[in-house]
């Protein structure tokens, strides 16, 4: 989790300690489109990982993406 | 600027967000405290797509040669409007350079899908019009602006719906993409404003198949994938480096292990590795390559620790040994610290360390010269000598905007200017040496082979150069077609070598009085009495015309030391001082002596 978070605070600007699950688009200002798209970039080299297209538009929220890396065999423990 | 670097140089980079965050922390570095005399360049960068990131990454990375650049993004696909309207922000932002970034799909449209919907008669026609147009939005820039222009290429496609048949139409849609990058290449071979850069070579280069991430493409229009943006960057700093006079002269390289395999001290001439073998062909290609650029004017240097007639050795006698002593313009090889030696070189050719490129095989050695010498480019060569030739191909430091043909003969020159200082070492006093010199000076009239090389003198030239006026090619041919200017070049050769066109003078001229307008050499051949040979050429031309006297200026800079005393020695006295500016008369009534062993030719 630790890694998952490193890179959302890296992308988005934002103290890994406030990252939840329901941290989203709606409630962080910095995840825009561009910045949505940097975090696509950043978390398939984090994890060396490549999502689908379809993966990526219909992320909500931070749950959403720890879905995605589960589906992919990332395990995200601790 | 420093700081800038070293916190540029302590970062972890290793994507896209990283540079972004480096980009916003440099940027709040700056506002609480702007750098000092920072060199600076404008860069506006004009795309047909989303090329988010190429103002953060291009941003660090003329920062890291001590540049602070400022950017001017162009909007997403707004390049012709910006281009045509002369009151754009582009043409406000006052650009040194505009990069125009034109892609393949863009420039294609509907063709990049279905090119057979057309005729190839019509295909030609889109071919002649679309290359009328880039010209004509080029012309436009040049109109408005006196800015460098990098204007990309285009990807030659890889995919046709004729598949193999591709290549037998009469002309085909890969053809027609092809044809227009070699037109643009062609339209602008004889301009010195617009570069063509090779977009479609840089993509083989990263691979045409994984240049794009298609998601990407789809979801943010992004047709150049993240990863390789700073690939890109780099690309573009062979031009800005030259541009930002931040471009490196001179190589300075290590002998064992680095120009031959082994080490000298303990395998002998004959153990060596450098050869056609396997493990000697690495060091055989490497030092080809070493010779070419020396070639083009790269100044090479020896730095090792070494008994220097060991090393000799090797130069004399081992049969495949391509560089020979006449390549260098300075050998240090002896026991002292490197540090020193680095110094030495760059004493030896009168250069500054910051104009030097550290090749060594010896780690220790590198990080020594990178923290005494930050300013020295250090090169990472790589453990595998198999991989040292990639990277010498990789060092795009020695690029220049234009090449003269004494740019090409430089590295030769200086190498034989060690020669020359070996002969004065030896020499019991100045005249026995400038007497065994045999200088030849070749003095000749402005013309379309030495305008380019007078313009870059007046730029270039700092030490001897009696009123630094500095002057564009287009000046030179302006004073040269006036028949009141006498414009000449000044060529010297010696018993070493020929230096080339390394002085030149601009004379006003009036019925009874000429006025040195410029007088100037190259620090390559001060100390000659070379200008003493020059002047007396202007004195008896002047006379021929009758005129009554001489004028010479002498405008003061920070680095005119050398040619400060010039008139006073040369039976000029002083009329008035005007602002610093000191002008000398000469009563053109008097002979003027030059020296007898410099033979002059003249040529109008």
């Amino acid at each position: 989790m630790k890694r998952l978070n490193a890179i959302l605070s890296k992308v988005l600007g934002i103290e890994p300690d406030l990252i939840t699950d329901k941290t989203s688009p709606d409630n962080v200002e910095s995840w825009d489109s561009f910045n949505g798209l940097m975090l696509v970039s950043e978390l398939e080299k984090g994890f060396n990982v490549k999502f689908t297209m379809e993966e990526v538009v219909s992320v909500k929220n931070v749950k959403d993406i720890k879905e995605s890396l589960r589906k992919h065999g990332v395990k995200l423990d601790g | 600027m420093e700081r800038i670097k070293e916190m540029i140089s302590s970062r972890k980079i290793e994507g896209i967000a990283d540079y972004i965050n480096l980009y916003k922390d440099i940027g709040q570095k700056l506002e609480k405290e702007q750098p000092k005399n920072a060199k600076t360049i404008k860069i506006a960068v004009l795309s047909s797509f989303t090329t988010k990131g190429i103002k953060e990454i291009l941003f660090i990375k003329c920062c890291e040669i001590g540049c602070l650049p400022e950017l001017h993004i162009g909007e997403y696909n707004q390049y012709s409007q910006e281009i045509l309207d002369k009151n754009s922000s582009l043409y406000k932002f006052k650009p040194n350079l505009v990069i125009i970034f034109i892609d393949a799909m863009a420039i294609l449209g509907e063709q990049y899908f279905s090119p057979y919907q057309i005729s190839d008669k019509d295909r030609k026609e889109w071919h002649d019009e679309k290359l009328k147009e880039i010209i004509s939005l080029i012309k436009k820039i040049k109109e408005n602006s006196s800015a460098k222009i990098l204007l990309h290429n285009f990807q030659v496609p890889l995919h046709s719906p004729l598949g193999i048949l591709e290549n037998k139409q009469k002309f085909g849609f890969i053809e027609s993409v092809e044809a227009l990058n070699a037109n643009l290449r062609d339209t602008f071979k004889n301009d010195t404003q617009v570069f063509v850069f090779d977009y479609d070579s840089f993509s083989s280069r990263i691979g045409k198949e994984s240049i794009m991430d298609c998601k990407m493409y789809y979801l943010g229009d992004i047709k150049l994938d993240w990863q390789h943006v700073p690939e890109l960057c780099k690309e573009y700093m062979a031009y800005i480096k030259p541009m930002a006079s931040m471009a490196r002269k001179c190589i300075v390289l290590d002998l064992d292990n680095t120009l031959w395999g082994g080490i000298i001290g303990e395998d002998g001439v004959e153990g060596i590795k450098l050869g056609p073998e396997p493990e000697g062909k690495p060091f055989l290609e490497f030092q080809k390559y070493l010779l070419s650029l020396f070639d083009r004017g790269v100044i090479l240097a020896i730095n090792s620790k070494n008994n220097m007639d060991e090393a000799l050795a090797v130069f004399q006698k081992h049969p495949y040994m391509i560089l020979k002593e006449e390549n260098f313009a300075a050998m240090q090889i002896n026991w002292n610290d490197k540090i020193s030696n680095m110094k030495a070189i760059a004493e030896e050719i009168n250069i500054g360390t910051d104009s030097l490129v550290f090749i060594d095989d010896d780690k220790l050695s590198r990080e020594m010269i990178r923290k005494a010498m930050p300013e020295v480019l250090v090169v990472d060569l790589p453990d595998d000598p198999s991989l040292y030739l990639k990277t010498l191909i990789g060092i795009n430091d020695f690029n220049t905007l234009q090449i003269t043909a004494e740019d090409r003969e430089k590295g030769k020159m200086y190498a034989e200017h060690r020669k020359r200082k070996e002969f004065q070492k030896a020499a019991t006093d100045i005249t026995e040496y400038l007497e065994g010199l045999g200088s030849v000076v070749t003095i000749e009239k402005a013309n379309s082979f030495n305008n380019q090389r007078i313009s870059q003198l007046t730029q270039k030239t700092n030490q001897f150069n009696m009123t630094a006026r500095r002057y564009m090619n287009e000046d030179i041919r302006q004073f040269s077609k006036n028949d009141k200017f006498l414009v000449v070049s000044v060529r010297v050769e010696d018993k070493f070598g020929d230096n080339g066109i390394t002085g030149a003078a601009i004379v006003e001229k009036s019925s009874s009085q000429w006025r040195i307008d410029t007088f100037l050499l190259s620090c390559r051949v001060i100390g000659r009495r070379i200008e003493e040979s020059l002047l007396a050429y202007i004195v008896k031309e002047a006379k021929k015309a009758k005129a009554k006297t001489l004028i010479g200026e002498f405008l003061p800079t920070k680095k005119n030391i050398p040619a400060k005393g010039f008139y006073k020695n040369n039976g000029f006295r002083l009329m008035k001082t005007d602002n610093e500016k000191e002008e000398w008369a000469y009563d053109l009534g008097k002979e003027y002596a030059s020296p007898g062993f410099i033979k002059v030719i003249v040529k109008h």
